[in-house]
């Protein structure tokens, strides 16, 4: 039997496998080096970097809720000339693909990130977290309003010649309305999910346990949730989906390639398991060799028989 | 380093009323262990798979035997993953990432005081026999609720080491009635010893920390402080457990309590952010 090939490619990016680290789970690539080998990787997306630097939310920051993860860090990260000056340089020499994850709260924000970052950065492709409010629009979210969505991805690609990839909210009442909105601004992949906004009360406190109040919710709680809006977005729109929320698992990460995810990322699932990544990359090989499967690239979106 | 360890010894300490438990686990992580460094351990049950509670707990390092490849927990069971963790009987393995952070540093000459408020005493223990092994003079300064809680929580192997102890309670049941930084100022008051010559460690509760390093800074004493924060990936990864430190410039700056410290210099914490 030949070996299954996991190699895939998919809007300008090739991945040794699809196997990807979430952006704000695995630092900027060094941090879970002694546990999980970047050149097992597919690759990994950084943590989320501002034009300016920022200190991030109060402690406590985070909150353990049922099978998920509760976090408010604020974006905290080194801006945006620390990160070219002293994270790059080691960033370009890492064995995987890395992929910059920008955020902003403003369009000119997301315009500055982008020029900066260009092919010649040593970077696979640029991710843009539309997941944070908007300032000059009274808070709004970038992403829970196509508009917005489609006007940030759009500057985005204007200014860069890396693949760009949409992370979208699912704190939208229509998932599909908002991936055509970053289709239409030029997106080249989505990624789907980013966490979903929550909140927990320390009843004897009588208060929030997180500074912030709200934080995102992560972990195998709202993988059905991400699931769900991977096969939606697969029906709707032609573009290659990250799929990501709660993989823990190889049998996890199965269900979102069936889905219709062309790569999986897994972030809080290090927490739990530093080596959930080779673990998971093992088991998607043996689940494609026992169904004759050739490449793991025919396991998306397998789940659609109508398709 | 991702390893299993296997339980030797799992058992109440002391009166059971404190829910003090003591855990032995056998495996490579006492080889390379310092004293103040921690372990993230699962503690889902390990006969069946289980993503609630999801995230490892951090406990610090209360015993590191290389000789045995042995490593000692002492925690106290007050949630649902401690509960859990509870259960794991002797045989069991349980997956354990460490030795993780940041130990505590031990001078060259001298003695070290060590100061310990509540369960805060647990890491301070191994430090005790490293700064005892190269020769140094060891002092105790540990306040707990009452004697009971003292003598759960190991006050018979403190005993043992012969050194001086200081003790207070809240109650007055053992040693001094009140808290343990009016011991320290006592000492302080009697002893000839010049402050160039001590240096203090210190693990416990924020407000305890926080005074112990006020009373150091006054005397020049050089402390080093244990910090607890909520973690997330216990690697540096997840920016979960900040703390705020003011660096060389006066910068106020964060840094990970997991990878950073835990343990960090007490005069360069800002105790009164919550971030």
């Amino acid at each position: 039997m030949n070996p299954v090939n996991l190699s895939t490619q998919f809007a300008g990016i090739t991945l040794r496998n699809p196997l990807i680290t979430c952006s704000g789970t695995y630092g900027f690539g060094e941090e879970y080096t002694s546990y999980c080998p970047l050149e097992a990787l597919g690759g990994i997306t950084l943590k989320g970097i501002t034009p300016l630097p920022r200190l991030g939310n109060p402690v406590p920051r985070l909150a353990e809720t049922p099978a998920g993860l509760l976090n408010a860090v604020g974006l905290e990260n080194p801006g945006l000339d620390e990160f070219i000056q002293s994270y790059l340089p080691k960033i370009r020499k890492l064995p995987t693909a890395a992929i910059a994850n920008i955020s902003g709260f403003s369009l000119e924000d997301y315009v500055q990130l982008a020029r900066a970052l260009q092919k010649d950065s040593g970077l696979a492709a640029l991710e843009v977290n539309i997941s944070c409010p908007n300032v000059k629009h009274g808070g709004m979210h970038f992403g829970t309003d196509p508009q917005s969505a489609q006007e940030v991805i759009a500057a985005v690609k204007a200014e860069t010649d890396l693949p760009v990839i949409a992370k979208l909210s699912p704190n939208v009442t229509d998932i599909v309305g908002m991936a055509r909105a970053v289709q239409l601004g030029g997106a080249d992949a989505i990624s789907l999910i980013n966490t979903l906004l929550g909140m927990h009360i320390d009843i004897y406190q009588q208060r929030p346990v997180l500074a912030n109040t709200f934080g995102g919710l992560s972990g195998p709680a709202i993988r059905p949730v991400a699931v769900r809006m991977v096969w939606q977005v697969f029906q709707a729109v032609d573009l290659p989906i990250i799929g990501m929320g709660g993989i823990t698992t190889w049998q996890d990460a199965v269900e979102f390639m069936l889905a219709g995810a062309t790569a999986i990322s897994i972030g809080t699932g290090n927490f739990v398991n530093p080596q959930a990544p080779l673990e998971i990359l093992q088991g998607i090989k043996e689940y494609c060799e026992e169904r004759g499967l050739a490449s793991v690239r025919d396991l998306v979106g397998l789940a659609h028989h109508d398709r | 380093m991702l390893t299993k360890g296997q339980v030797v010894v799992h058992e109440s300490l002391g009166d059971e009323k404190h829910k003090l438990k003591r855990l032995v686990l056998k495996g490579p992580i006492a080889r390379t262990a310092q004293a103040g460094q921690f372990v993230a351990i699962q503690v889902q049950d390990s006969s069946i798979s289980s993503f609630d509670p999801l995230l490892r707990r951090p406990i610090s390092l209360a015993g590191i035997s290389s000789e045995n490849d042995e490593i000692t927990l002492l925690y106290r069971v007050q949630g649902r993953g401690t509960e859990i963790l509870a259960r794991a009987k002797e045989g069991e393995a349980l997956s354990i990432m460490g030795p993780l952070g940041h130990g505590f540093s031990l001078p060259e000459a001298g003695e070290l005081w060590l100061v310990a408020g509540g369960i805060g005493i647990f890491p301070l223990y191994p430090l005790a026999l490293s700064a005892l092994s190269k020769g140094l003079t060891v002092r105790l300064f540990w306040g707990g609720e009452n004697q009971s809680f003292l003598e759960s929580a190991g006050l018979s192997s403190w005993e043992k080491l012969g050194i001086p102890l200081y003790l207070s309670t809240l109650d007055g049941s053992l040693g001094q009635k009140g808290l343990v930084t009016e011991q320290i100022n006592d000492q302080l008051r009697q002893m000839s010893l010049s402050s160039s010559q001590i240096w203090a460690a210190a693990c416990g509760p924020k407000k305890m920390m926080q005074a112990v390093t006020e009373i150091c800074k006054n005397v020049k004493v050089p402390i080093e402080v244990s910090l607890e924060e909520r973690m997330g990936c216990a690697v540096g990864a997840c920016l979960g457990c900040v703390c705020t430190l003011i660096d060389e410039t006066g910068a106020k700056v964060h840094k990970k309590v997991c990878q950073d410290g835990p343990v960090f210099r007490g005069e360069e914490v800002v105790w009164d952010e919550s971030c």
